[in-house]
C-alpha cells in the first residue's frame, strides 16, 4: 500500500515536470476524448444510458459514471458539468436513484425539471441524448437517512421529491424499522414525479404512509396546514426532512416550530445559493483586483464573482453557490462576509470563494 | 505620434469598441471547437515527435522528428499558450484553458509572463523607458536611447537572443540592466529567481535529461533532436515577435506624450506601434496569429483566430481616421527589422549619412 502510494507520488511529480500541469494525466485528454470519452482524466465522465420521461417537464437521466467515481449515500447531490454553447456550466442536482442501483449496476439517476428560462436544465432536456457525456463531481450533502432508525417525516414539494425518492428506495432494503411518512405537494396529478415508484413502495412496504396533495386542483390553492401535521402520529419524535420550493420550506418550518419540533430535528436541502441574513453590517467598498489592475466600487448587493464579471474580468468559477471551490482566490487584504454562513473573515491574506463572498469595506483580491 | 483631437479620439474608441462588442457577443461553440482542435493537433504532434525521436539514428527520421517536435512547441507556445494566457478563452470556463492557471512549454514562468507581458508590455506598448519588451533592454532600436560603442555589436546580441530566446524571455523580469545600474538589488529579485530556476530546471530536465535518459542507447540523438526542436521554436518565435513592433514603420512613444492618455489615445498607440505581416493560413497559425499584431494589440483578449475576420474592419477604421495600418509580406517586414537593428547599432551621424531619411524612422 505504502509502496503504491509512494510510486504514484513519484509519478505525479514526474508528470508535473514533464507536462507543466498540476494534473498531468489530463495532458492526454484532448486525444483520449476522441478515442473514448470515458477515459478523460480532468473530470469524472458519466455516459447517458437512458432518458425517461417523468412528467411533461421532468426527465430522469440514467448515467453510468466512470469506475473511479466514489459513490454516494441516499439524499446526497452532485455537481454536473455540461458544455453549453462552448461554455462549461456546473449545476447541482440530487441523485434520485438508490445507492443500491449504483452498487449493483454502476448506474445513477438524476431527475431534472425544466426551469422557466433555465439555461442548463433546458439544454439538458433538449440536447442530452443517449451516449452523451457529462462531467460528474463527487457526491456531497448531509441530507441523510437517520442512523440508527428513527421515525421520519418527509415533506416534499414538486421536484424536491428527488433526494427523498433515493432515500425511500434505500430504506426498505435495510429493513428500516421506524415509521416513515411522506407528505408530497404537487400542483396537479400530472406533476407527480416518480408516482409509480412511490405507489409501489407504499403498497409493499407497510412502514410507509404516503400522502400526495394536489395544491392547484381547486379555485383556492391548498397548501400545507396544521391539520396535515396533526395527522402524522407521534410527530414530536420525528426527524423531519424538507425539500421543495422556498415558500413550502418556510411554511413548513413555521408550522413545525409551532408543533414544538426543534431546529435540530429539521433537515432541509436547497438548490440555490442560500442568503444568510447579513444584518445591517456595513457592506460594500472598493474592490481591487490586483493582478488585473482593476478597481471597482461595490454597494454590497453583489458577490465578488459578480463584481469581477461586471468589471469585465472572467475568473474561474463553478457552481456559483459556494460548493465547488473552483472560484477560490487569495484575498490579500480587507474583510469579506460569507453569504452561506454569515461569517466574517479575517482581515489578512486568505483563500476565499468569490461566489459567496461579499466585501465589507475595501478589499484586495489577487486575481 | 499622429495628432488627434479629443473628439477624434473618442470617435476612434467608439469605432473599435463596436468591433470588439460584435465579436464578444458572438463567442461560443465555434471558438471552443477551434481551440480544442488546435490542442488536439498539438498533442498529436508532440507525442509523434517524441515517439519518432529515438529512431532519429536514421537521418531523415531525425529531421522529421525534430521538425515535428519543434512545430509542436511552436503551436503550444504561440497559438495555445500565448493566447490562452491572454485570457482569450477564459469565458469557456475550462480549467485547462484558463489564463490564471495555464503553464506553457517554455522556460518563462507563466506568472512572470503575466506580469511582464500581459501587464507591462500590453499597457505601455512601445513607450521607451516603460515597455521593456522594446529591444528587451538589450538592443537599441530608436533614437530615444543614446548610442554607445557597445551598440555597434548589437547584431551579435540579436543572434544570441534569438538562439536562446526562451531563456531570454524567462529572465526578462530579472531586469538585469536595472541591477547593473544599481536601481534595484539582486536580493529583491529572489522570489522571481526561484520561480525562474524551478521552471527553467523543469524545461531543461524534460528535454535534456529525462527523454534522453529513457532512450539511453540513443541518448545523444534524442538530446540533439530536443535541442534542435527548441532552437527551431526559439528562432521562429523571436522572429515573429520582432516583426510585431520593430519594423520600419512601427512607432515609438515617449512617456511624456502618453501621460494621462485616454482610451482612444491608447488605441491609437496600439495601432501605430504594432505591425502585421501577411502569409498563408499556416503562417498565421504558427505565429499564434501575431501576424495580426495590430488586431492583437487592440484586442488582446479576443480569440486570436478571429483576427483575420476582423482585420478588414480594423483597416477600415484606420482609413476613416487616416491612421497608418502597418502591414507587408513577411520577408519585407523582417527585412526592415534587420535593417533597424543594424542601423541603430551605428552612431547617429554615420547612420544618417548612410541611410535615406526614411529608413529607420523613429517617432
Amino acid at each position: 500500500m505504502l509502496a503504491k502510494h509512494t510510486q504514484s507520488k513519484t509519478l505525479l511529480w514526474l508528470g508535473r515536470q514533464l507536462f507543466n500541469r498540476e494534473n498531468p494525466a489530463a495532458f492526454f485528454d484532448p486525444l483520449l476524448e476522441r478515442l473514448n470519452p470515458m477515459w478523460v482524466q480532468a473530470y469524472t465522465p458519466a455516459r447517458v444510458e437512458q432518458v425517461l420521461e417523468e412528467t411533461s417537464d421532468t426527465k430522469t437521466f440514467v448515467l453510468r459514471p466512470a469506475d473511479r467515481w466514489q459513490g454516494f449515500e441516499a439524499g446526497q447531490h452532485v455537481n454536473i458539468c455540461a458544455e453549453v454553447g462552448g461554455i462549461r456550466r456546473t449545476r447541482t442536482f440530487s441523485l434520485s436513484g438508490s445507492p443500491i442501483l449504483w452498487q449493483e449496476q454502476g448506474l445513477i439517476t438524476l431527475t431534472i425539471k425544466r426551469l422557466a428560462g433555465g439555461l442548463v436544465t433546458n439544454w439538458l432536456h433538449d440536447h442530452l441524448r443517449i451516449g452523451a457525456i457529462l462531467g460528474l463531481g463527487d457526491a456531497f450533502g448531509d441530507f441523510l437517512i437517520p442512523e440508527p432508525a428513527k421515525p421520519v417525516l418527509f415533506i416534499a414539494g414538486g421536484s424536491g421529491i428527488t433526494p427523498i425518492l433515493s432515500q425511500l428506495e434505500t430504506m426498505p432494503a435495510s429493513d428500516y424499522a421506524a415509521p416513515v411518512t411522506l407528505l408530497y405537494f404537487v400542483r396537479t396529478p400530472n406533476d407527480v414525479i416518480g408516482e409509480e415508484k412511490l405507489r409501489a413502495l407504499a403498497a409493499h412496504w407497510s412502514t410507509l404512509t404516503l400522502t400526495i396533495i394536489y395544491t392547484h386542483e381547486r379555485a383556492t390553492p391548498r397548501y400545507l396546514s396544521e391539520q396535515d401535521l396533526e395527522t402524522v402520529p407521534g410527530i414530536k419524535a420525528r426527524e423531519v426532512y424538507l425539500c421543495g420550493p422556498k415558500g413550502l420550506m418556510d411554511l413548513a418550518n413555521d408550522l413545525l416550530h409551532k408543533q414544538g419540533i426543534s431546529e435540530r430535528n429539521i433537515h432541509s436541502t436547497f438548490f440555490s445559493a442560500p442568503q444568510a441574513d447579513l444584518g445591517d453590517q456595513a457592506l460594500g467598498g472598493l474592490v481591487q483586483f490586483a493582478r488585473s489592475d482593476v478597481e471597482v466600487s461595490s454597494e454590497g448587493d453583489a458577490n465578488i464573482l459578480q463584481i469581477a464579471e461586471a468589471a469585465g474580468l472572467s475568473p474561474r468559477y463553478g457552481c456559483r453557490m459556494g460548493i465547488c471551490h473552483q472560484c477560490s482566490c487569495r484575498k490579500t487584504s480587507g474583510t469579506v462576509i460569507n453569504r452561506l454562513t454569515g461569517q466574517t473573515s479575517g482581515a489578512g491574506e486568505e483563500s476565499i470563494q468569490l461566489c459567496v463572498s461579499v466585501p465589507r469595506g475595501p478589499i484586495s483580491i489577487d486575481a | 505620434m499622429k495628432k488627434m483631437t479629443e473628439a477624434q479620439f473618442s470617435e476612434l474608441e467608439k469605432d473599435l469598441n463596436a468591433i470588439r462588442d460584435e465579436v464578444v457577443a458572438d463567442l461560443g461553440e465555434r471558438d471552443a471547437r477551434y481551440i480544442r482542435r488546435i490542442v488536439r493537433l498539438h498533442r498529436t504532434l508532440e507525442i509523434s515527435g517524441r515517439a519518432m525521436m529515438p529512431f532519429g539514428i536514421i537521418p531523415p527520421v531525425f529531421i522529421a522528428a525534430t521538425a515535428t517536435l519543434g512545430i509542436a512547441k511552436i503551436i503550444e507556445n504561440m497559438e495555445i499558450g500565448h493566447n490562452v494566457m491572454h485570457g482569450q478563452y477564459d469565458w469557456m470556463n475550462d480549467p485547462g484553458l484558463h489564463s490564471q492557471t495555464y503553464e506553457w512549454d517554455t522556460v518563462c514562468d507563466g506568472d512572470s509572463w503575466r506580469r511582464t507581458h500581459n501587464y507591462e508590455h500590453h499597457t505601455y506598448t512601445n513607450i521607451i523607458g516603460k515597455d521593456r519588451d522594446y529591444g528587451y533592454a538589450l538592443l537599441r532600436l530608436s533614437d530615444d536611447e543614446k548610442w554607445q560603442p557597445l551598440h555597434s555589436l548589437q547584431f551579435i546580441n540579436y543572434i544570441l537572443l534569438s538562439v536562446f530566446f526562451q531563456w531570454g524571455v524567462g529572465l526578462h523580469e530579472l531586469e538585469s540592466e536595472r541591477i547593473r545600474r544599481g536601481e534595484i538589488r539582486l536580493r529583491d529579485k529572489l522570489p522571481f529567481l526561484r520561480a525562474f530556476f524551478r521552471k527553467g530546471g523543469r524545461q531543461a530536465f524534460k528535454d535534456y535529461v529525462f527523454f534522453p535518459l529513457v532512450t539511453l542507447p540513443v541518448a545523444p540523438v534524442v538530446l540533439a533532436g530536443n535541442a534542435g526542436a527548441n532552437l527551431i521554436r526559439n528562432l521562429w518565435s523571436s522572429t515573429v515577435i520582432f516583426c510585431g513592433h520593430f519594423t520600419q514603420d512601427a512607432e515609438t512613444f515617449s512617456e511624456a506624450e502618453c501621460e494621462g492618455e485616454s482610451k482612444g489615445h491608447w488605441y491609437l498607440r496600439q495601432l501605430t506601434g504594432s505591425s502585421n505581416f501577411t502569409g498563408g493560413k499556416w503562417v498565421h497559425l504558427l505565429s499564434g496569429h501575431l501576424s495580426y499584431q495590430v488586431e492583437h494589440h487592440v484586442f488582446p483578449d479576443l480569440p486570436a483566430h478571429r483576427y483575420p475576420e476582423i482585420s478588414e474592419k480594423v483597416q477600415s477604421v484606420c482609413r476613416n481616421h487616416d491612421i497608418q495600418y502597418n502591414t507587408g509580406s513577411f520577408a519585407r517586414q523582417y527585412g526592415t527589422v534587420l535593417k533597424r537593428i543594424i542601423a541603430y547599432s551605428l552612431p547617429d551621424r554615420v547612420r544618417s549619412g548612410l541611410l535615406s531619411a526614411h529608413a529607420g524612422q523613429a517617432t
